[in-house]
């Protein structure tokens, strides 16, 4: 398994697609702090704690990212047709699979790990750093984004654990991107509006389904900041993700003819 | 393992795709040392039996044995084999040099020496940072063919691997075959439709047709059938064996039934052979000369076809 992940660590760290994605979400960010400066400058004055804290708005951003960190490290096997080299040389189907879903987690990381960093290390040098009224201090703000962060890792790895599956059963990048879209951000919709019309015990029940979705469990959290219990469901409900998504797709792939 | 030992067998392997047979009960037997030329037009069913072999796709009948191991135990003895099904792929972004290193990563083969003398068996050193999905077929066969010998297989898995190659190239690749089989017995399975070029490697020929295995055959078993001939149809066949036994003091002939004789002598000089035939009073009813060559040999097997 070893010697797979540093394959494809070596194939991702040559593949432009790595640095240009990342290199254009950066320059979002950056555009997204200058903003906050540019507004500084004129009327607004929002200092580095009411800047970062506004990350915890944009969770969402991250199920994204993990579609495209698993598009890096895929690296369209089915449109090239590489993976019948793995099989024919008796690479099981697991390690292919599970090396994949790592490689992609461990991108996924490296990237939320490079772009808070920017994020909160360009707010530090563009953006008071003295609290005024009506925001968050720099302390506050970076507790409730370390909280975010830590509940919101493990849903954007259940995430990541989705697009894997998606992208191992479904030929066509496009198809799969639209899969792991519905299941992501379409489907909770759908689960929260058929419990809301359906009456009785059914109803309850897709409400609470509901609930347990990645993307509802990540938009809840920031009004729960501080709870340990939260948190602690937040780590089962991404576990129950990956392991779902991942024996979803295992069993899928496993029966797969590779052409 | 012994000399014989096989190290693919096949007993009534079948795979179907809906309705359609694509293979249907195939027996063969590669053994240790073989270079196993399959022979069979486009849909025979060739590229799913190496696609089994390879554990692409899964046989729907019948059971398979590599290096002496079935079922879920074959996928270890891949390990052992290196493949070439269909056109090589590879990924588009990265350098001949950089594909060979993901998969010897990947694969955990020790030493980066081993991507380069990869490299240089196939001639493909000189490729620079030129990216894969830059390179012209013939380049993406040669670094395919490279992949599959990268791990020094003792079985190689080829299915049209001269497709694209620049003459040079077929020489080459001919050569890197042959050196294979003879200084290391790497078993060898290779399907081919220049037929002309798969007889200057194989040593036994599957004939396939329909997804099914019609014939195997040894290389000298196959010579000997093809090999040129005067076929004699005469009134006596007895006493025109005898009278070329003593008149051209030759017995190198066979005596078919319906009074024909495959006569393998005079081949320079049929007249000879009819002279002395009439001379002795044995009347010549026909004569011709015959012989096949691989493709002949083939076509005549599946009953004529358009194409090899």
């Amino acid at each position: 398994m070893l010697n797979y992940i540093r394959a494809e660590i070596y194939k991702l760290l040559r593949r432009p697609y790595t640095y240009i994605t990342l290199g254009v979400l950066l320059a979002l960010e950056g555009l997204y702090a200058s903003m906050f400066a540019f507004h500084n400058a004129h009327s607004l004055a929002t200092p580095f704690g009411g800047a970062v804290v506004t990350l915890v708005e944009m969770g969402a951003i991250g199920f994204c990212v993990c579609l495209l960190t698993g598009d890096i490290v895929f690296a369209g096997q089915y449109k090239n047709s590489t993976l019948k080299n793995e099989v024919s040389f008796g690479l099981s189907r697991t390690r292919i699979y599970l090396g994949k879903l790592i490689a992609q987690t461990l991108l996924s990381i490296v990237y939320l790990a490079v772009m808070m960093g920017f994020f909160i290390g360009l707010c530090a040098v563009v953006l008071p750093m003295e609290p005024s009224a009506g925001f968050y201090s720099a302390a506050d703000a970076m507790t409730i984004v370390g909280y975010f962060l830590a509940a919101g890792l493990p849903l954007w790895i259940g995430a990541q654990a989705a697009a894997c599956m998606c992208l191992f059963l479904i030929h066509g990048e496009m198809a799969a991107s639209f899969l792991h879209v519905g299941l992501i951000f379409v489907a909770p919709s759908i689960v929260e509006v058929a419990g809301l019309l359906l009456e009785g015990g059914i109803g309850e029940l897709l409400l609470k389904v509901h609930a347990y979705f990645p993307n509802t469990m990540l938009y809840n959290a920031k009004a729960v900041v501080g709870d340990m219990g939260y948190l602690g469901l937040a780590w089962i409900v991404g576990a129950f993700w990956v392991a779902v998504c991942t024996a979803a797709g295992l069993y899928g792939f496993h029966r797969k003819e590779i052409k | 393992m012994n000399d014989n030992a096989a190290v693919l067998a096949a007993y009534g392997l079948k795979k179907a795709y809906g309705g359609c047979m694509a293979l249907d009960g195939v027996n063969m037997q590669v053994r240790r040392g073989d270079v196993y030329g399959l022979v069979g037009r486009n849909g025979a069913g060739k590229t799913t039996l190496m696609r089994m072999i390879t554990g692409q796709s899964e046989p729907t009948g019948g059971e398979m044995e590599l290096f002496g191991a079935s079922g879920k135990n074959m996928r270890g003895q891949r390990s052992r084999t290196g493949a070439m099904i269909e056109i090589p792929c590879f990924s588009p972004f990265l350098t001949a040099r950089e594909n060979l290193e993901y998969y010897r990563l990947q694969r955990g083969i020790p030493g980066r020496q081993a991507v380069d003398e990869a490299l240089e068996q196939v001639d493909l050193t000189n490729t620079g940072k030129k990216k894969f999905k830059a390179f012209s077929l013939g380049m993406k066969q040669r670094l395919g063919l490279a992949l599959a010998l990268m791990n020094h297989p003792d079985f190689l898995i080829l299915d049209e691997p001269i497709n694209g190659l620049d003459p040079e190239g077929v020489a080459e690749f001919r050569q890197i075959l042959r050196a294979l089989s003879r200084e290391r017995q790497t078993t060898i399975l290779i399907s081919s439709h220049i037929l002309s070029e798969l007889s200057n490697v194989a040593t036994r020929y599957g004939f396939m047709e329909q997804g099914r295995l019609l014939e195997e055959i040894s290389a000298e078993a196959l010579h000997d059938k093809c090999r040129t001939c005067l076929r004699l149809e005469v009134d006596d066949a007895a006493k025109a064996a005898a009278i070329l036994q003593t008149q051209l003091g030759t017995d190198k002939f066979e005596v078919l039934p319906g009074n024909v004789i495959q006569l393998y002598d005079c081949l320079d000089d049929p007249k000879r052979a009819s002279y002395a035939l009439a001379q002795n009073g044995v009347a010549l009813l026909a004569m011709e000369q015959k012989g096949a060559d691989l493709e002949a040999y083939f076509l005549n097997l599946i009953g004529g076809g358009p194409h090899a």
